[in-house]
Formats: structure tokens, C-alpha cells, sequence
């Protein structure tokens, strides 16, 4: 696939982004930032850092900052148990889809009723996610009859049986990641595979404003060890944690993505590192962090601009809504999103099956977003503007008022021009609609999903692998 | 109505505290009663206010600031209230200790509560994040709130919800305090289910809650 780079959209001009980047630099030099971790304010004094331990601030000189965006690599792989699903970022290449993790409810499949999520429904939800081809790897969801301690272990003790894609993980505490990355380790067949063939990777946000916790500086400072590639998540609340103007919000955001590559890289010089881009926008009637606005999306082509600059793969939200339903509302909330990250040259695409913000995950939500990532990827692609395509001895051949169906032209490049939708999307007449039981779109990806949860097969965990993360997780949740 | 008190109102409505200040002592020297100061002039203005902020003409932060303007017309009406509302000199909503329960670190929800409760005439003692059921029931013993307000953005932290109302039971202060919670995850049938007295699903609607339990 030709590079996507010439489909690209701009919201910021070029002297707009410069002027971001310039006072991002001053803003670290002057404001600072955060850091609740000893470990990683000494790494920052050691290295330049003007840094005071009272009040855990550190000002970070734009030389650091120059130093250590150089080592930052522009491209990783999300490798996956089979190779054939891995994940390469890469600047103008196609981009990647995931799930929105975490989500703590779901819509059951046979009831529509809204209930909490439970390890039964995870596991189903890695087998759809595995099954699902417009889902190209996964992010965690936890069931609510885990226990909190050492849920995150359990979760990926789950995952590594119910997907052959990457898992990208959520860790709850450093001690709890190393484990995570132990566990990946295993079945990487050992730490220097782990490193070559990132099985996993990991999202960490600091909090805005500027604030960097401890499980943040451990994030950072883990995955530059394993080689795990971490999105660096920021994520201010324009109007809340974030400055109510787009533009500040962006400011704000680009600032501490600079703040998290300091750190991670002065730990681990090539680190792999993603901008994930995620500005959100507080509504000023409820207080609620909005998920669908419009402004996200104008926003978060901004992220990606900047992180074009640096020359870093950046990861942009898809689909994702406001809506409780898989109603129209939603439909049409989630497609503007995935179109403007899938044009903004986002290399990953986040947030399939997520409704109502981040609280819900359903099948039928997974099985649409799907389809939306595929179509996205597909207009991405443009088509080949080659001489054979052109058709200019068919044009001629077919000549005023003939038709091209039979013609050797159209059978030659019949199959290939035209991307294939799944079932999810009708065609038809209203009579067949109505012969195959005059389905809604909601119906019909609920249909698929029971299809895939029915038929499809997950590639094997290898038993000795399997076993030995078996002792693993049970000796972790011992000493939990 | 007055015009002064008109004019208070005008002023509370456009968030200038210096005007409102301004405006209740002017009142204040035409001989009005502090009371009616307060109950027409200023509460008055912030009625206006939550009307037009529910049919969604008027934003949060406008509400805060309206708020503000409020407050600064309160302040001078202060020690002339003392002796009506128990010595607090605040509208009498009373006291009100929030808080972020433990293992959970989000707060912008948990802060922009604390300001509308504040706004809306609340004594508002805010606890921060990650706050321990010791920490409550601290604060309740000390403080003697009517209403403890608890937030959580984790399923994972909303059980400390359960151990913290527990918690108070045990220091024999359940029924001394009338409990809301709230939080993205939160519903009014896990409220229920823990056994707290209310549930908000947004900020607004956490002021009109506590005011109905405060009453």
C-alpha cells in the first residue's frame, strides 16, 4: 500500500505547530512538570533536570528534550503470537485498530440488558476480538467478579489463551507490570525474544495538568527495560484539566507528551514510544468528559500533526460515542471519529466496541466498529491509477451507449477493486430484506457475533507455556 | 422588589463580584434587613441563575462565578446573620465533607461537585483522592457535616463505598450523616444496594440532592 502521508488532513499550519513546539519547551522549562516518584526525579536532576524534591516539580531544559527525542524510534512492531497478525507502526503506513479497554459494563448478548461485566463475558470478548478482522489487536476488559488484587494478571493470564493478536495491557502497579512482562516473557520463550517480538505492549497516562504518578515513572521506566512499547497517553479535559480552548488543550497535551519521552528515554535511550493523542472536552452542562464531540476529533488531528514533527507513531481514537444504544446518535459519532483519526495518519485506531464513553462494551458495538475500521482502511488505500485500470481500450472498445459488464476488461479486474462488507451491511432489495427476516443493522452484528463466539477458532497457547504461566500467576496472587 | 435588590440580582447574574458587594451594602444603608438582603437579592439572583443553567442557557463556570459573586455579597452580610443561622453565617445548607474514595486517584468530578456545593451555600471540606474510611469517619467526628458526599471513577474502588458507610455505623455515626455517592460507574442501584441515602448521576443534580437531604 502507497504511503497514506498524501491523504493526510491539517487542522495546524506549519508555523502553528512550530509555535506549539517552542512554547511546549518553555512551558517544561518554566512550569515543569510533576513527578511522584523519587527514583524518577533523581534520573531528571542527574540529567539536568532543575528539580525540587519538596514540592516533586522538575524544569526540564529544551536540550534534554532535543537529546531525547532523537532516540525515540520512529517505527516498532506490535508482534503477536502469530506472526501473521503483527502490527507494524510505521509513518504513512496503514493504521491498526484495538478495542477501548476497560469498559466495566456490558449489553448481554441475549437480553440487550445492561449489566456489569463479568470473566465470563471476557473470555467471549477475546475470542470475538480474535475472530473479528477489522480488530487488529486487544486491550483488556476486567470482569467484576475478579478480585482487585492481581486482576490485571488474571486478565492477561486469560488473554494470552484467547487471542493470538497483541494484547495491550493496563497495569494497576508497577509490581504487578513487572509480573505482566514476566508472564510475556514466558511466552516469548525468554526476556531477549520478549524484546526482539513485543507480544505486548502497554497505555499510561500522567494526569493532567502536568502530573506524572509513581505508576506512570514505573511504566516508563519498565517498559524501556522489557521493550514493551508504551503509548504515552495524554489526555487533558478541555475546560477541566486542560485549558477550555482547543488549541491550549493541545498546548497542554503536546507538553506532556514531551514530559513522558524525557523520562522514558533518559531510562532507556530507544525506548519505543507512541503519542497517543486523546484530548477530551469537558461538557459544561454535566461535567461529563465527552466522547463524540467533534472537537475530539479537531483536536486530536492536531496530537497527530505533532507527532508527525517528532516522527513518532501516534495513536488516535476511532470509534466512540456518547450513546447508550447502537443507535444512530452513535453510528454516525463513531464513523466522523474513525474517518478524521484514519485521515490524520493515526497508526492505530482505538476504541472498537466502546459506547456511552468508556463504561460499555458490547458485541454488537465490536462486530460494527469492526466494519467501520475496515472501510476506513480501505478508503485510505486510494486505488491504482495504472493504464490497465484506466481502461482506455475498453472505453474505446465499449464505445456510446455499450455496456462494460461482460467485457474482459471488467472480468480481469473484477475481483480486487471492490472491498467486501460483512453481513453487518445490507444491500439488497426490501424484499430480500424482508425473505431474511427484515433484520435491523443491530440484529444482524448480533447474529455475527453469536456466529463468530460459535465458530471460531483461537490459536492454541503451546501447553508448556501455558503451565508455566499457570505457576506463575498462582505464585503472584499468593503474594498479593 | 427594590431596585438595589434588582440590581444585585443584575450583578450576581453577571458574575461581578465587586458590584454585588457594592450592592448589598447599599442596601444595607437604605435601612433593608439582612435577611431579605440575603433571601431576595442574593438567593433570589442565584434562582435565576439555576433556572437558566437547567434549560442550558448558562454554563458551569458561569454558574461558579455567578457563585462567587454571590459569596462576596454574602461575606458582608455575614455578622449580621450570625445569630439566625447558627454562627456559620452561611445560608443555613450546613456542612458537607466529600471525598475521593481510597485506591481511587480521579478528582476534576469530585472537584466540580465540591464547587457547585459550594456555590449553591454548602460548607463544603473537601478530603482529596485516595481517602481511607478512617478519613471519613474522622472528619464526620470532627466536623459533624450533615452529609458526607463519597465519589468513585474505578469499579474496582466503588466497594470502599460499602466499607466507608460500614465504617461509620461501627463509630456509631451512620444516622448522624445522610451519604451520597456518585462517579461515571455508580448507579442508583448500587446506592441502594450499599445502603447510601442518594445517588447523583452528574454535578447539578448533586446540589439539588443535597439540598433535599439537607432540608
Amino acid at each position: 500500500m502507497k504511503s497514506t502521508e498524501s491523504t493526510w488532513i491539517r487542522v495546524l499550519s506549519d508555523a502553528e505547530i512550530e509555535k506549539i513546539n517552542e512554547q511546549s519547551l518553555q512551558l517544561l522549562e518554566t512550569t515543569g512538570i510533576m513527578v511522584d516518584h523519587e527514583e524518577g526525579l533523581k534520573v531528571l536532576e542527574k540529567a539536568g533536570a532543575t528539580v525540587d524534591h519538596q514540592a516533586r516539580r522538575a524544569r526540564i531544559p529544551r536540550e534534554l528534550v532535543a537529546q531525547c527525542l532523537k532516540t525515540v524510534p520512529d517505527h516498532f512492531t506490535l508482534a503477536a503470537r502469530d506472526p501473521k497478525k503483527d502490527c507494524p507502526l510505521v509513518r504513512g503506513g496503514r493504521p491498526y485498530s484495538r478495542n477501548g479497554g476497560g469498559a466495566d459494563f456490558t449489553l448481554d448478548l441475549d437480553t440487550g440488558e445492561f449489566r456489569p461485566m463479568m470473566l465470563a463475558d471476557l473470555r467471549d470478548y477475546y475470542k470475538l476480538m480474535d475472530g473479528l478482522d477489522g480488530i487488529d489487536f486487544i486491550a483488556p476488559v476486567f470482569g467484576q467478579d475478579m478480585p482487585v488484587l492481581g486482576r490485571d494478571i488474571l486478565m492477561l493470564r486469560e488473554a494470552f489463551s484467547g487471542t493470538s493478536k497483541n494484547i495491550h495491557l493496563r497495569c494497576f502497579s508497577g509490581k504487578t507490570l513487572k509480573i505482566m512482562f514476566e508472564m510475556a516473557a514466558i511466552v516469548a520463550g525468554g526476556k531477549e525474544h520478549l524484546k526482539q517480538r513485543p507480544l505486548v505492549s502497554l497505555l499510561e497516562a500522567p494526569v493532567s495538568p502536568l502530573k506524572f504518578l509513581d505508576v506512570m515513572v514505573d511504566a516508563l521506566f519498565l517498559c524501556g527495560e522489557y521493550g514493551i512499547p508504551l503509548d504515552v497517553c495524554v489526555m487533558p479535559i478541555a475546560g477541566g484539566t486542560g485549558p477550555v480552548t482547543m488549541a491550549g488543550n493541545v498546548q497542554l497535551l503536546n507538553t506532556e507528551f514531551l514530559g513522558g519521552v524525557v523520562i522514558s528515554q533518559l531510562a532507556n535511550p530507544g525506548a519505543p514510544l507512541q503519542y497517543a493523542a486523546r484530548p477530551m472536552a469537558m461538557d459544561m452542562k454535566t461535567g461529563f468528559s465527552l466522547a463524540g464531540a467533534i472537537e475530539l476529533g479537531m483536536m486530536a488531528t492536531a496530537g497527530a500533526q505533532m507527532a508527525h514533527f517528532y516522527n513518532v507513531p501516534v495513536s488516535l481514537h476511532g470509534p466512540w460515542t456518547d450513546s447508550m444504544l447502537h443507535d444512530g446518535q452513535s453510528t454516525f459519532e463513531r464513523t466522523y471519529m474513525t474517518l478524521m483519526a484514519a485521515y490524520a495518519g493515526a497508526n492505530v485506531l482505538v476504541g472498537a466496541g466502546m459506547m456511552q464513553q468508556s463504561l460499555v462494551t458490547s458485541h454488537e458495538q465490536l462486530v460494527i466498529d469492526s466494519e467501520i475500521n475496515k472501510t476506513v482502511i480501505r478508503a485510505l488505500q486510494g486505488f491504482e491509477v495504472d493504464d490497465g485500470r484506466l481502461a482506455m481500450e475498453a472505453i474505446a472498445r465499449v464505445g456510446p451507449g455499450g455496456n462494460f459488464v461482460q467485457d474482459p476488461h471488467t472480468m480481469k479486474y473484477l475481483r480486487g477493486e471492490r472491498y467486501k462488507p460483512s453481513p453487518v451491511i445490507y444491500r439488497g432489495s426490501r424484499d430480500g430484506w424482508m425473505e431474511e427476516g427484515g433484520k435491523s443493522f443491530e440484529k444482524r452484528a448480533n447474529d455475527i457475533a453469536r456466529t463468530i463466539l460459535k465458530e471460531h477458532e483461537v490459536m492454541p497457547l503451546p501447553e508448556d507455556a501455558a503451565r508455566a504461566l499457570d505457576e506463575l500467576v498462582a505464585n503472584a496472587m499468593k503474594q498479593l | 422588589m427594590s431596585n438595589t435588590l434588582e440590581q444585585v440580582q443584575k450583578d450576581l447574574y453577571e458574575g461581578n463580584a465587586d458590584a454585588v458587594k457594592a450592592g448589598v451594602e447599599k442596601a444595607l444603608a437604605e435601612g433593608m434587613p439582612a435577611s431579605e438582603i440575603l433571601e431576595t437579592g442574593l438567593i433570589g439572583g442565584m434562582d435565576v441563575v439555576g433556572r437558566d443553567f437547567k434549560c442550558g442557557d448558562l454554563y458551569i463556570p458561569e454558574v461558579l462565578l455567578c457563585a462567587r459573586a454571590m459569596h462576596a455579597g454574602l461575606d458582608v452580610l455575614k455578622p449580621l446573620l450570625a445569630e439566625s443561622h447558627g454562627g456559620t453565617g452561611r445560608a443555613a445548607l450546613g456542612k458537607l465533607v466529600i471525598g475521593t474514595v481510597q485506591g481511587d486517584m480521579h478528582d476534576i468530578g469530585k472537584n466540580l461537585v465540591s464547587m457547585m456545593l459550594e456555590g449553591a451555600g454548602f460548607e463544603v471540606t473537601d478530603l482529596g483522592i485516595d481517602t481511607p474510611p478512617a478519613k471519613f469517619v474522622e472528619a464526620v467526628q470532627t466536623l459533624q457535616p450533615k452529609i458526607v458526599g463519597m465519589a468513585a471513577m474505578l469499579t474496582t474502588t466503588m466497594p470502599v463505598m460499602k466499607t466507608i458507610i460500614e465504617a461509620l455505623a461501627e463509630a456509631g455515626l451512620r444516622d448522624k450523616v445522610k451519604v451520597i455517592v456518585g462517579g461515571a460507574p455508580v448507579t442508583s442501584a448500587f446506592a441502594k444496594q450499599i445502603g447510601a441515602d442518594a445517588f447523583a448521576p452528574d454535578a447539578a443534580t448533586a446540589v439539588d440532592v443535597a439540598r433535599g437531604l439537607a432540608a
